[in-house]
């Protein structure tokens, strides 16, 4: 097993030089002189060759890209054109923030999303299961940015029980988390409602019942435990796409995250900032999928085995 | 169809409730505009789509609140006994509140909700205004620019009590005698420091704000001269520039962490928390603690000032409205009347100096050809751009300097929208049936698409087919400069100095000469306002180059937007500048 997690965290060095690769790229093709954006309206042309000079920006793209990898094996992932700060400091210091929303947008979703996705699976095709299946409809639907300004409107100006936006105490975390948490709310209850119906229809459930055990048992320790694997996939999903994708509603709610950093910085063409940060987020997501698998391990005898094997 | 019945399909929508802060996004559901603050209307149109798209919102935006609110009806009706109003007059969340060591009769502390993030505060390596507005209140300048508070003379004395011309390229500049720094040490500013914050800038960021500049030598501690390379009207005015206020010298030399915190004004930095807020506190051992209050230089008055961004325009009306902050930078323009509409809010307006303007790349055929140009300048309907862009907030133009500005003219006959004169000059251009076509290029968002959209159907007017491309700023800036644009959309916000507009805008191979205009006559002309001596003579022809400039046509002035801001009703002592570099540095909330 240890041989197992070890050999995934060596694969994260491919995933980070195609990564930075890609970006580096990326960020060279799409025009735009950081000089030009930097330098500001007033500046000469000569102000803007010293700062492009500075910067390294008259270096060919494959000599840049050398210069940026030198420096990212010593630990350094470069400073920001923009605010000269360090940017895996400026990053690290984002990471709690977004992390906390996204684990209470997570948290949010997972005790709302389970127990209707496993109540809807048991009413399947009753009223109850369509209501169910609308709310999940319209959480897919639903606009991030739209849900959460009516939740400000609402809970802000109108009741006045949270802040509008900002970071403060936990108190500011209710609506962003609210409103992230509701969009995972929605997939993973049509995730879990669905691994529920294949799992009910298996035959196990029926010697279950044969067996004595009470619905309530055949529900939570023999249906559940075995429909988890997809569930685990959708929150493992979701928690990536949540730490690095929460642009709308971090917005909103001057939630100061990492997709605010990450989309300041590439309207500013601060490559070194976009770069740094595209690339600790795919570390991340790597790690979260590590742990998803891991997990699947825990609920899963047989995956564990394999595990075993592989390691 | 009557409200009431609205009511019924979407008990979201409350007396009293803002729907302002959402009409934005109203739009994307077409069927439904909001006609007042409380109350949606059907737009009667027999299309079965937008109705199905009404019915549709309205019930995603029900369920929605049931899902997250717990009981969409019995929300909703509390929503409605609640009262914002209430909340915002109270306060309580805007910083505390008065605390016992306040000074009686103000709010301790004083929120600014920024509309851009702060990203630097190192005065000489940034150049963005929401870090130069916060600097305002830590650091001072040689010079300080009043804006024509204080009468014609539109730069004060600031840190230099006066300075007098030795020849046309020394300056010999007295400094205040008075002055320490924030340092806790009381270190006193000397010609020193200025002359190590005028040497350092040379090699910074801002160098272009020095255009000019030799060398500084120190006379006494408290004189300095200025050599420059040449006689230039406006040099002393360029020492207002907030980047050029005076740094320590001692802290650079002491391995200071962050020295540039360090200024001598009433306010000094507490703490600034990337992307969250920027905290300053009133300097308590001030040096010019004994200037009496009407004065310039006078002391702080709240404890605290506080900037926090909001990058969301709608959230930080929200956030006004919910007293979390106490004055909005920049509202929405589509708001406007719902801030209006709250008694504890008060909206102002005054004339800006941000002119924005049509332009052409006159090196690219076959925009080189200057009548076509005119006969574009004259298919251009500026009051229906105004309306379109800020819903008439702010002034048409002809000239091509920024209102406000040192000889501003704006009584030339320029070319109004007439569109049969277009016509006519388009046949004396070459092309008498139109049949053009080209590629405007403009930066996403408002107010350039909404500017752009117009241009297009009014150059159709003409037969001159607009493709429209809308990019990135970054990405426009490279073409402007690269020269690879044909037509685009452009602002330029210049509220001291004359010269930023004409030389930065117009002189040929100028850096911001997007237009890649180059015209002997024009440079001789800007080299004379810049130099002349004599008053008079400058004035004539700051007049005949501005009306050179706009007959000449590289590009054709739109309007200048209006500075509109919302703040709590008992703010004071703030003083705002039609370009956005508001001062804060006196400002309180009454109590």
């Amino acid at each position: 097993m240890l041989k197992y997690i070890l050999k995934r965290l060596v694969m994260l060095i491919p995933v980070i030089m195609v990564t930075s690769f890609l970006i580096f790229w990326a960020m060279s093709l799409t025009g735009g002189d950081p000089a030009l954006m930097l330098a500001g309206d007033n500046a000469k042309p000569e102000q803007i060759e010293q700062i492009r000079e500075e910067l390294g920006l008259n270096d060919p793209f494959i000599v840049r890209y050398g210069n940026y990898m030198k420096g990212m094996i010593t630990g350094d992932m470069g400073q920001s054109y923009v605010t000269k700060r360090d940017v895996f400091k400026t990053f690290m210091e984002r990471l709690p923030n977004t992390l906390m929303l996204g684990g209470a947008a997570v948290l949010i979703a997972v005790v709302v999303s389970l127990p209707l996705g496993i109540y809807t699976a048991i009413h399947q095709n009753t009223w109850k299961d369509t209501a169910g299946m609308i709310f999940a409809l319209f959480g897919t639907s639903m606009p991030n940015f739209w849900l959460g300004l009516m939740l400000i409107i609402l809970f802000s100006l109108k009741l006045g029980l949270f802040p509008t936006g900002g970071k403060g105490g936990l108190d500011s975390l209710v609506l962003p988390a609210v409103t992230v948490g509701f969009g995972l709310a929605a997939l993973i209850t049509r995730t879990t409602r669905s691994s529920m119906l294949d799992v009910l229809r298996q035959d196990y459930m029926t010697t279950a019942r044969a067996k004595g055990c009470s619905e309530k048992q055949v529900i939570t320790v023999h249906g559940l435990k075995n429909a988890l694997i997809p569930i685990i996939t959708a929150i493992g999903l979701q928690m990536s796409l949540v730490i690095t994708g929460s642009v709308l509603a971090e917005t909103v709610f001057s939630w100061p995250g990492i997709g605010r950093l990450v989309y300041d910085s590439i309207s500013k063409r601060d490559v070194p900032m976009v770069t740094g940060a595209i690339i600790m987020c795919s570390i991340l997501m790597c790690v979260i999928n590590l742990v998803v698998d891991l997990i699947y391990a825990f609920f899963d005898p047989r995956i564990k085995a394999q595990y075993s094997k592989k390691g | 169809m009557e409200v009431g019945e609205y009511y019924m399909m979407a008990p979201f929508v409350l007396p009293g409730y803002p729907l302002c802060s959402v009409y934005p996004y109203l739009q994307t559901f077409p069927a439904i505009v909001p006609e007042d603050r409380n109350h949606f209307i059907f737009w009667r149109k027999e299309d079965m789509k937008r109705r199905l798209a009404l019915l549709l919102s309205a019930a995603m935006l029900t369920v929605s609140l049931a899902g997250c609110g717990g009981g969409n009806s019995s929300s909703s009706g509390n929503a409605g006994s609640g009262n914002a109003s209430g909340e915002a007059a109270g306060g309580g969340a805007a910083g505390g509140g008065a605390a016992g060591g306040a000074a009686a009769g103000h709010k301790e502390t004083l929120i600014i909700g920024t509309d851009t993030d702060i990203n630097n505060l190192d005065l000489q390596k940034q150049q963005d205004q929401i870090n130069n507005i916060i600097l305002k209140n830590t650091h001072q300048t040689l010079v300080f620019f009043n804006n024509g508070s204080s009468g014609d003379v539109r730069f004060d004395p600031c840190l230099a009590t006066s300075w007098e011309f030795v020849d046309d390229t020394h300056i010999e500049m007295k400094l205040r005698d008075d002055v320490y720094f924030n340092d806790g040490a009381q270190t006193p500013m000397t010609a020193e420091d200025v002359k190590f914050t005028l040497d350092m800038a040379m090699d910074n960021m801002v160098a272009s704000v020095l255009t000019g500049y030799v060398q500084c030598t120190v006379k006494d501690e408290h004189t300095i001269e200025i050599e420059i390379e040449k006689y230039n009207n406006e040099f002393v005015q360029s020492l207002a520039s907030l980047p050029l206020a005076i740094q320590s010298k001692k802290a650079y030399d002491d391995g200071v962490e962050n020295p540039y915190y360090i200024g001598t004004g009433p306010y000094k930095f507490d703490e600034w928390v990337e992307g969250e807020y920027c905290r300053l506190v009133k300097v308590e051992d001030y040096w010019g603690n004994e200037i009496p209050a009407s004065e310039n230089l006078a002391p702080g008055v709240a404890e605290v000032l506080e900037f926090r961004p909001y990058i969301e325009a709608s959230s930080r009306v929200m956030a006004l409205q919910a007293g979390e902050i106490d004055v909005c930078i920049n509202p929405p323009i589509n708001e406007l009347q719902y801030l209006e509409e709250d008694e504890n809010i008060t909206v102002y307006e005054q004339t800006g100096t941000r002119l924005f303007y049509f332009a052409f790349n006159v090196e690219k055929a076959p925009w080189d050809n200057q009548t076509l140009r005119q006969a574009v300048a004259c298919a251009i309907d500026r009051n229906a751009v105004l309306e379109a862009a800020v819903y008439g907030k702010g002034t048409p133009q002809t000239t091509i300097l920024n209102r406000g500005l040192w000889g501003f003219y704006d009584e030339m006959d320029g070319f109004d929208y007439d569109v049969e004169r277009a016509k006519s000059l388009m046949a004396e251009a070459g092309y008498p049936d139109g049949g053009l076509t080209t590629t405007l290029s403009y930066a996403t968002g408002t107010p350039y698409e909404q500017i752009a959209t117009i241009i297009q159907a009014n150059l159709a007017d003409i037969g001159i087919t607009v493709t429209l491309e809308p990019m990135e700023t970054a990405t426009l800036k490279s073409a402007c400069v690269d020269g690879s644009q044909e037509l685009f959309l452009w602002r330029w916000n210049e509220d001291s100095k004359v010269d930023f507009v004409y030389r930065d805008l117009f002189y040929t191979g100028s850096g911001s000469n997007y237009h890649h205009y180059g015209d002997p006559k024009a440079d001789e002309m800007i080299d004379i306002v810049a130099t002349e001596k004599d008053e008079e003579k400058r004035l004539e022809t700051a007049r005949e180059l501005q009306t050179y400039l706009v007959d000449a046509c590289p590009q054709v002035p739109l309007y200048i937007a209006n500075l509109v801001i919302a703040y709590n009703k008992d703010l004071q002592g703030q003083y705002f500048y039609g370009g956005g570099n508001h001062d804060w540095r006196h400002a309180y909330i009454a109590q």
